[in-house]
């Protein structure tokens, strides 16, 4: 983990209110699940985006940013060449696991998504990536399968019998990995789910993004940013 | 990395506490030792203040604990730390083994609690201790102790009495008088004051859903460059107050901003909410002290003071 010098490969706008960003620099590691924290001039914090995607030969990370406050407007501004400072890698990713596997993603949190479902297709492991948003407008491309308007959930019990599941990733609101969770243990396997907090320092030290896990049987505190932000489904206390 | 113009001796009639730089990192924002290593060299800056630090371990508080404002942040951690025994027993052996100068910060809920804390400290040869006295997150002890300067000056004098080492104690802004505090600290034996923790902010954000207002709110302890202009004001009130040294912070994010914190009468500073910003900016601020130093040819640190205040 350190600061990086990123340059703006491109800013694509992919909905209505998402963009993809293609950011050069010298990070030569990212796996699925972990991120990145973009300095903006504009805001007091960081802004933290899971990474989309990354290509090892050309060095170049993928985000999808969706349109917030400050942090995103400013960055959907940047143009071809312009500079970004960030901190990277940051956080534990997904623990890849040899299983027929279904990647979840709601809303934006189809982000991490689309960088898993890479690995695993270059692992040769077979996956199914459903994807949820609110309306047509704020679709993004790249699932199997695609709900708008309903709930992803509506369908993963069908899809994991049909399919013969046997691993759940997944990324998107609280309660969305919450009922994600739920099912899992439902089905008897395994879930990662990364989850999201606001954070300050991004990389574990001020204790801002704090959740409750079971360890063991203790109730332990864990940071989103550096003991997460992927969880087994099982270890966190859903509130 | 050029740092030898900045040492900085903090001191008063009885006792003095050496640093190598005036920059220190805020507790809170840096972790309990090492963990900033990947971005600076830890050795390069005055003294790390470790994350507060009770007598049992703390999970802190329940739900959300950061909310950011316009040029700062609200925080509600709750002083969430692993406890005196295991930092002595994990943390410590970390800081000696690598020579990182620090200052324990140290709270407590009781009286009882910071003299046992105190005593520790004293058993375990910490050279320093800063005491907060200040912390807006916890529901008791701490801020009510800071508050008043008759508890104050008692839990001062019974801290003093169990430890030996450089006794700094950290003032609260969520005052009317921070002259009445800083001078019950220093009769009551203090070495060294720290101000300001953070104030007292209340975050609220309102957005509208479906067909109703979804609130969010975050009450805690404002930091960030927000807060710049009443940590000046405090610190000068400060000044005037008391002889012994102060550590300056509050919204401390550029060069500038260290010279002007001198000109109120800081003799060191910390930096808190900025290395949130940028990991590295202690070692940058230090550096670039030392090279406006080398340029401008000032002899040393004191001498920057001197200039500073003299104009």
């Amino acid at each position: 983990m350190k600061d990086y010098k990123g340059k703006i490969k491109s800013v694509k706008k992919i909905s209505i209110d998402a963009y993809e960003l293609l950011i050069q620099s010298d990070l030569e590691n990212a796996i699925s699940g972990q991120f990145i924290s973009i300095l903006c001039p504009n805001t007091t914090l960081r802004r933290p985006f899971s990474i989309a995607g990354f290509d090892k030969e050309t060095k170049t990370l993928k985000i999808l940013i969706k349109l917030k406050g400050d942090g995103t407007n400013y960055l959907k501004t940047l143009k071809e060449n312009d500079e970004i400072n960030f901190l990277a890698p940051l956080g534990n990713g997904f623990k890849i696991e040899n299983k027929k596997s279904l990647l979840i993603g709601a809303g934006i949190g189809i982000a991490p998504m689309l960088f898993l479902k890479d690995e695993l297709k270059n692992k040769n492991i077979e996956n199914y990536l459903i994807s949820g948003f609110k309306a047509q407008e704020e679709m993004i491309e790249g699932s199997d399968k695609t709900v708008i308007g309903g709930s992803v959930l509506d369908n993963l019990d069908e899809i994991i019998k049909e399919k013969n599941i046997e691993i759940l990733y997944s990324c998107g609101p609280h309660i969305v990995l919450k009922l994600v969770s739920q099912l899992a243990k439902k089905h008897n396997i395994e879930a990662q789910v990364a989850m999201e907090k606001t954070m300050a320092c991004s990389i574990g030290v001020c204790r801002g993004c704090i959740i409750k896990i079971n360890k063991q049987g203790k109730i332990e505190n864990a940071s989103v940013c550096k003991d997460g932000p992927v969880f087994y489904g099982d270890e966190v206390i859903w509130e | 990395m050029g740092i030898e113009k900045l040492k900085t001796v903090l001191k008063n009639k009885n006792r003095s506490l050496t640093l190598k730089t005036p920059i220190i990192s805020a507790s809170g924002t840096y972790g309990y030792s090492d963990e900033y290593e990947d971005f600076i060299d830890l050795n390069c800056f005055g003294a790390i203040s470790t994350k507060g630090i009770t007598l049992e371990k703390r999970l802190g508080n329940d739900g959300d604990r950061i909310f950011e404002v316009k040029g700062g942040m609200i925080n509600r951690i709750g002083l969430e730390n692993v406890g005196i025994e295991k930092f002595i027993e994990t943390k410590l052996p970390i800081l000696r083994k690598k020579k990182i100068d620090f200052l324990l910060n140290i709270a407590g809920s009781t009286s009882q609690d910071y003299e046992k804390l105190a005593l520790i400290a004293q058993k375990n040869n910490i050279e320093a201790i800063e005491v907060n006295v200040s912390c807006p997150n916890v529901k008791s002890g701490c801020l009510e102790f800071g508050l008043n300067p008759n508890s104050l000056y008692d839990l001062t004098s019974k801290i003093r009495k169990n430890y030996d080492g450089f006794l700094i104690v950290k003032l609260s802004p969520n005052t009317s008088d921070i002259k009445a505090l800083a001078t019950a600290v220093e009769e009551a034996g203090a070495d060294c004051i720290s101000a300001i923790n953070t104030l007292r902010g209340l975050g609220i954000k309102l957005d509208w859903v479906g067909k109703k207002f979804i609130k969010k709110s975050v009450q805690g302890g404002l930091s960030g460059a927000c807060i710049k202009p009443v940590a000046l004001y405090m610190v000068n009130q400060i000044k005037e107050a008391v002889k012994i040294p102060i550590i300056a912070m509050g919204g401390i994010e550029k060069l500038q901003d260290l010279f002007e914190f001198i000109s109120v009468g800081a003799d060191a500073f910390q930096i808190g909410t900025a290395n949130f910003i940028n990991p590295s900016i202690c070692s940058n601020l230090a550096k670039e002290l030392n090279e406006f130093m080398i340029k401008n040819e000032i002899k040393d640190f004191e001498e920057l003071k001197e200039v500073i205040k003299n104009d």
